[in-house]
């Protein structure tokens, strides 16, 4: 299917068959989204003005570029265990409201991963991991610094095991980086593949809701420490990363605020909370996808100034992209990418935590629910409702099963309010590729 | 007037399984396929930044 927009006084028709972006001028776009889209008046259009747009269509749908056939068939997936997400302690030293993890609690009491289990979860890994090299691990919690001796114990452990499995580790760290000191940025940057550092921005934003067990904001607590170690982590991954929710609708100052902050690699989430003052209904839709345009704007100008960030969801790569399977099969979480919580538990990812009916196994051994891991295995795009006739549905693959779960009571049904900022975020980065592709020709 | 501004990569592999798990890149909420790469992709372009 083909998908007809604007954006920021551009004109696209993007070929969701082919993976293929194309300019045009506003005729054309608004001719593509009347005949292919059912959106507007084919009448306005002279026989003389159709003919010429067609010629230019047939000219790319003879290089396979427009109306390419899309595949509908579904790829076998791996059965092998890739990734896991340890939670190495469910304990947080903050207590920020909208935390999905009941403020690093679970819902449960606070506890930490003890070095046994952790290192069950890497025999796990490995053991049940097949031909796959490269195995990913990240740590989670609540706060994982508040474990960082445990931390160091399993990452040697891992390197000493995977060196006899002929196994890569790769690890990530997400953390609040209260505990940042030398010694943990030392360390996450001999070890660590990629580090998540959470900070939403501008400090009354961020103390309005990221606080101490005290009930004082943390901004302070943490800026410099951030700053502290991205100028230490050389070119070496990392994501400063912020949650927007009801209450900073213009959340695009504070991805400039963090851009300006000397902060490159910058993520900004919709929250995921229920709660009400802080939640992201459908009311808020039109301001948030506006406010998508404005950070466009900022974005792309820092970039024409030489002062250019990566700004997460305005990555679209529609040339290097993941391969067709990966696009339809989507996270693999409760199939190839799971979470173990403290006491060896395992879960589908990280959001099913503590929800015993996706309780899966145990790294201490017996098989995982066979069951449940055939239903997340079955979940592919090709079963998620109403995205066969969405243009982003090869770049989204029906979503996030966790969030579809949560909000609509189905892993296969998309949440509305995630699509809608979706396809709003997938428009931006088309045309960001674009001007960027632009400014490269000269 | 229409202009091609990007097509996909001729790909000689698809599922080798070698990309980044998905949810390990940024976000933890809302992270997708489409903000990813192919690693393959990437290190055949970038060699000296692969170990």
């Amino acid at each position: 299917m083909v998908h007809a927009f604007a954006c920021m006084g551009k004109n696209y028709i993007y070929d969701s068959g082919s993976g293929s972006l194309h300019e045009c001028d506003e005729k054309t776009k608004n001719y593509v989204a009347a005949k292919y889209e059912g959106c507007g008046d084919i009448s306005a259009f002279s026989e003389n003005e159709i003919s010429e747009m067609e010629k230019d269509l047939e000219g790319l749908k003879k290089e396979g570029l427009f109306l390419a056939e899309e595949v509908s068939v579904y790829p076998p997936k791996p059965s092998e265990v890739k990734a896991l997400c340890l939670h190495i302690c469910h304990d947080c030293n903050l207590r920020c409201r909208y935390c999905f993890a009941d403020e690093g609690a679970y819902h449960s009491a606070r506890e930490f991963m003890s070095e046994e289990t952790a290192k069950a979860a890497i025999d796990f890994l490995i053991k049940n991991s097949g031909n796959r090299k490269v195995l990913e691990v990240d740590f989670f919690g609540g706060e994982p610094l508040m474990c960082l001796p445990t931390i160091k114990k399993v990452v040697a452990y891992a390197r000493e095991r995977s060196a006899a499995a002929g196994k890569k580790f790769l690890f990530t760290t997400t953390t609040n980086a209260l505990l940042l000191d030398d010694d943990a940025i030392d360390f996450f940057n001999r070890e660590m593949e990629n580090v998540v550092l959470s900070i939403d921005g501008r400090k009354e934003v961020h103390d309005a809701i990221r606080k101490t067990v005290n009930g004082k904001g943390s901004f302070d607590l943490v800026i410099d420490k951030i700053k502290k170690f991205v100028r230490s982590r050389g070119d070496k991954s990392y994501y400063v990363r912020g949650t927007f929710t009801s209450r900073n609708l213009d959340f695009s100052k504070d991805v400039i605020f963090l851009a300006e902050n000397g902060f490159d690699s910058i993520s900004m989430e919709p929250v995921v909370t229920d709660i009400p003052d802080l939640a992201i209904g459908e009311e808020h839709l039109p301001a948030i996808n506006a406010e998508y345009e404005t950070l466009l704007a900022r974005y792309l100008d820092k970039y024409d100034r030489g002062e250019g960030f990566n700004f997460f969801h305005f990555n679209v790569d529609l040339e290097g992209g993941v391969c067709l399977q990966k696009k339809v099969s989507a996270c693999g979480a409760g199939n190839e990418y799971f979470s173990v919580v403290p006491n060896g538990d395992i879960y589908p990812c990280h959001q099913f935590a503590g929800d015993k009916n996706f309780l899966m196994g145990s790294v201490f051994g017996g098989e995982l629910n066979a069951q449940i891991r055939s239903k997340f295995a079955e979940s592919c795009l090709f079963t998620r409702q109403g995205c066969e006739n969405c243009f982003a549905k090869f770049i989204c693959s029906g979503g996030c099963a966790a969030n579809n779960y949560r909000y609509e009571g189905d892993i296969n049904k998309p949440y509305k309010i995630t699509c809608s900022m979706m396809k709003k975020r997938i428009e931006c980065g088309m045309h960001a590729l674009a001007h960027k592709k632009e400014r490269e020709k000269g | 007037m229409i202009k091609t501004v990007a097509k996909p990569s001729e790909r000689k592999v698809t599922g080798c399984g070698e990309c980044r798990s998905t949810c390990q890149s940024a976000c933890k909420t809302s992270c997708t396929v489409g903000n990813q790469s192919c690693e393959r992709i990437t290190r055949e372009q970038n060699p000296e930044k692969v170990k």
